[in-house]
């Protein structure tokens, strides 16, 4: 009855105040922006991945009609592009195009995908400098900044709504005067913050979660409902935090003034320091080698392999007798030779491309760890990863294309080898990539520690907030 | 007067514990910022230096083989870093930090180093620009909310209009007071700064007036921020909605109209995808466009022979390969301006919309020009892609010539070292001074407006209420 009574007071209070109103129809503004942005670069991404692969159906078509041109007796248009010679077929002009769609809930946060490549071309010529092309085309700048998506608008500006909401729930009263009239009613310190936060938390909860599921709608997003869950746990936990941490600080009777100064204060050390910091750190302790060192090393060694292909050629057949049975090394293929000095260039990248990954992989354990530190940055990590958007989903597609760039060499070089060539029907025989998404248990498995721990954030602002409720007297 | 308020006010905030916590730690952040950027600055330039030094010896030592074959081999340019930009690393990490110059293509700039980041890279960098552009009008504000609107509420604004104070003295002083104050923030780390920049750097003094410009640019931007702050401090009720509106300020001018430049732009000012870029040019290469056509291999041997009044290519005094390569390459050439000039127009349109936004936050322009002078925006990566591919061109020119002056059409021929050697190395300067700043006068007159209006709003506060 009491919570009752005060959330009805409150509702009529928040009518009256027309700077709580402005705020939230701020907010609503703002919401609606990125959800607009967020679709638009959805469909964006989708646009593109719809014509890659429209571009990758041409491609084999090509190839069909002119093998059977060839099979109906014409002749190949080129030498150097007949489609039957499996260095053709296998490579640049029969390559297919491994794509990675966008998250599920790509709408929602534009994650790494204006960054990191989402398409490769896969043919024999796949090695690691494949893997050094650039995402999408973007003007660097908008990337330094970044999108205003929903993800952004949840982690950056919602603790700024809630603590413009909260930072002076009890501290105005004191300030006013009104906190021994409202202290002398039958109801609590605590009940009385608890219903005006519980009311004020509604709304900005209710508008996050409603502009998360309308992007969740329009985007398609429903095929995956553990991620659009993870998503609106980790909004309402989230919320909870900085909810718990301006009831906290009123708890403290310092002025108005003074909370809204140490809120703003524990938001920009918590959203906007600890992780940049974060980042720089991980950045100087563990910095990758090079890239640069990764061309030196492509071009030292193609210089290399060049002027010793056959004894090239020679090893790789003892090494992979599996690719050619009965090749004998110095037979004058020059297919054959080229390909053992490909494949030479590529074992030394190989090594760098290791060194490098390793290096990115130490970072990446080091901002997880540290990273706990903050909870917008647990927030943003489980946020993308319930997009679908974030760095784990595309380590997981560059791994799979990896290994769909073997299979693809497994089915070409040992025709290369022997000379042989390539039939129409190769063309439907050839390894297709698909990929594997994770698996719900996987997805909800990666992020239920990252979400705990926002709980227990969320849990030990809470604590201290009713532990210092309990103490707070109307008269002092 | 205006000296007694000041002296008053700087005492005050000395005396503050709230400032003198607030300022150690932007001044802990600034210092290790800038002592951070400056050593990946360093070891990113010794990095550089030692991939040119392999990326050349690579040329040079390629052996005997066709001119365009060496073309086809083609050689590695990687982006210097100006040593200013360790103040404001820019957009950097954001740019492809090294182009394969090769026959028949422009290539992009690949490495992006943010691509070997985590996904925390997405919420900043610690750097000096940050601190600069976001911490310090924080601390600004926190300094002076209550300036006018604390005094009223105690009474002791009328006090002091009564004492025979005038209104504007009384806000100059205070603006003085608190420029004193976070100049004994800001001096230190500058001087660090030029210290650092002198170290770390033998062209520190041909970028003297950059940094020059920088620190004045800066100067402005926080004398808006104390201006902004007591023109509010002296318009509204009380501290309290001083504070709030201020806070709401700087939230709007660091954080909700940058990030809403980035989609906007991107709505008024679309680029074409990655894959319709490539597909254009592609098609352009293969079909032409809008009249430039690709050669005609049998048009050009006509003209030469012709020309040479012979009949058959063996009996011509060059090679003909050699000259249509070069007609290829030029065909290319215009293909490439069209489609990348287009493209870098539509970043620096981008870019206008970033720089227009400054109208609601200052922090635009101040970006903006802070990292022009650091010669980290843009427009100075195109400036330096543009010299690369201009090497690209030249250096495909030279060797075409070489086969076409110096082999006959249809032989065997081979360039050795001493055609690479020739080749001179690809020396790049930084645009000058006023070239950056014509590229900014947007920015320029945007961060003067809010200067001017600024102190305007604060002087005409002050005079506003009848407070005695």
């Amino acid at each position: 009855m009491a919570i009752g009574t005060v959330l009805r007071n409150e509702v009529q209070l928040l009518k009256a105040d027309r700077l709580l109103v402005a705020a939230l129809v701020v907010f609503a503004v703002l919401f609606s922006y990125a959800l607009a942005n967020g679709v638009a670069w959805a469909s964006k991404l989708e646009g593109t991945v719809e014509a890659v692969r429209a571009a990758d159906a041409e491609r084999a078509a090509s190839l069909v009609e002119e093998l059977e041109h060839i099979a109906a007796g014409g002749d190949p248009v080129s030498r150097f592009t007949d489609p039957r010679s499996p260095n053709v077929m296998g490579g640049a002009r029969g390559a297919v195009t491994a794509v990675l769609e966008p998250g599920p809930l790509a709408a929602l946060s534009a994650g790494q995908t204006d960054l990191l490549p989402y398409y490769y071309d896969v043919s024999i010529y796949t090695n690691e400098q494949t893997f050094l092309q650039n995402g999408e085309v973007a003007n660097p700048l908008n990337l330094m900044v970044g999108r205003f998506d929903l993800a952004f608008v949840i982690v950056y500006l919602l603790p700024l709504l809630v603590l413009a909401l909260g930072y002076n729930v009890l501290s105005a009263e004191r300030e006013q005067g009104t906190l021994a009239l409202t202290l002398s009613q039958p109801v609590s310190a605590r009940t009385v913050v608890t219903a005006k936060l519980l009311f004020r938390g509604m709304i900005v909860i209710g508008v996050a979660l409603a502009a998360s599921l309308v992007g969740v709608a329009v985007g398609g997003g429903w095929s995956a409902p553990e991620r659009v869950a993870l998503w609106c746990a980790t909004v309402v936990v989230y919320s909870l935090f900085w909810f718990a941490l301006a009831a906290w600080v009123n708890t403290l009777g310092r002025s108005s003034a003074w909370n809204a100064t140490a809120l703003v204060g524990a938001w920009l050390a918590l959203v906007v320091v600890v992780p940049s910091t974060v980042n720089v750190a991980a950045g100087l302790l563990h910095p990758p080698p090079s890239r640069i060192a990764m061309i030196s090393e492509a071009r030292q060694a193609s210089n290399d392999a060049v002027n010793q292909r056959s004894i090239l050629l020679a090893r790789y057949l003892e090494d992979h007798p599996e690719m050619a049975v009965g090749v004998v090394p110095d037979r004058r293929n020059t297919a054959a030779l080229a390909w053992a000095a490909t494949e030479e260039v590529n074992r030394r990248l190989e090594g760098v491309a290791n060194r490098h990954d390793q290096a990115l992989a130490a970072q990446r354990t080091m901002v997880r760890r540290y990273g706990l530190l903050s909870p917008a940055l647990v927030a943003h990590g489980v946020l993308s990863s319930a997009a679908g958007n974030d760095d784990e989903r595309f380590e997981r597609f560059e791994t799979q294309v990896r290994g769909f760039a073997e299979e693809w060499k497994e089915y070409f070089v040992p025709a290369i080898l022997e000379g042989r060539s390539m039939e129409l029907n190769a063309v439907a025989e050839r390894p297709a990539f698909d990929f594997v998404e994770e698996s719900q248990a996987q997805v909800i498995g990666r992020t239920t520690l990252p979400l705990l721990w926002l709980t227990l954030l969320a849990g030990l602002a809470i604590a201290p907030a009713v532990v210092g409720l309990g103490r707070v007297r109307g008269a002092e | 007067m205006i000296t007694q308020i000041a002296r008053k006010e700087f005492t005050d905030l000395l005396r503050d514990g709230r400032f003198r916590f607030s300022a150690l730690i932007v001044g802990a952040l600034l210092l290790v910022s800038l002592g951070v950027s400056w050593t990946q600055v360093r070891a990113a330039s010794a990095q550089l230096e030692a991939a040119e030094a392999t990326a050349r010896d690579h040329w040079d030592s390629q052996g005997e083989k066709n001119p365009h074959s060496a073309a086809h081999y083609g050689i590695y340019a990687f982006k210097p870093r100006l040593p200013l930009s360790f103040i404001d690393q820019g957009v950097d990490p954001w740019t492809g930090t090294s182009v394969w110059l090769e026959a028949h293509r422009q290539n992009d700039f690949l490495m992006r180093p943010a691509q070997d980041a985590t996904s925390a890279q997405r919420f900043g960098s610690l750097t000096a620009a940050g601190v600069l552009q976001h911490l310090v009008p924080l601390l600004i504000i926190l300094l002076a909310f209550g300036a006018v609107a604390g005094e009223r509420e105690q009474g002791t604004l009328r006090q002091l209009l009564a004492s025979g104070v005038g209104r504007r003295q009384l806000v100059a002083g205070k603006a003085l007071g608190i420029a004193i104050a976070l100049s004994l923030l800001v001096i230190p780390a500058a001087v660090l700064g030029a210290i650092a920049l002198v170290i770390g750097s033998n062209a520190a003094g041909e970028l003297a007036d950059r940094a020059a410009v920088l620190s004045l640019v800066y100067v402005a931007y926080f004398g808006a921020f104390i201006a902004l702050s007591l023109a509010v401090s002296a318009w509204v009720s009380s501290s309290r909605v001083a504070l709030m509106s201020l806070l709401a300020l700087w939230v709007v001018n660091g954080l909700v109209a940058p990030r809403a430049a980035v989609d906007l732009s991107e709505w008024l000012h679309p680029a074409p995808t990655a894959f319709e870029f490539s597909r254009t040019v592609e098609q352009e290469m293969r079909a032409g466009v809008e009249g430039i056509r690709p050669p005609d291999r049998q048009a050009i041997t006509q003209a030469l022979l012709d020309e040479h009044g012979v009949e058959s290519v063996e009996e011509l005094p060059i090679n003909v390969s050699g000259v249509t390569l070069q007609a290829s390459e030029e065909f290319g050439n215009q293909i490439f301006d069209r489609n990348y000039n287009a493209l870098w127009d539509t970043f620096e349109r981008q870019s206008r919309v970033h720089e227009s936004l400054a109208i609601v936050a200052p922090l635009l322009a101040v970006r903006a020009l802070s990292m022009g002078l650091a010669g980290t925006d843009v427009e100075q990566h195109r400036h330096f892609a543009t010299a690369a591919e201009t090497y690209r061109r030249d250096l495909m020119r030279s060797m075409n010539g070489d086969l076409a002056q110096n082999s006959r059409t249809g032989e065997t021929y081979f360039a050795d070292d001493e055609l690479w050697e020739s080749v001179p190395p690809l020396e790049y300067d930084a645009p000058e001074l006023a070239w950056v700043l014509g590229n900014r006068t947007l920015s320029l007159l945007m961060l003067g407006g809010w200067l001017l209006v600024a102190t305007a709003a604060a002087v005409m506060g002050a005079r506003r209420r009848e407070d005695v």
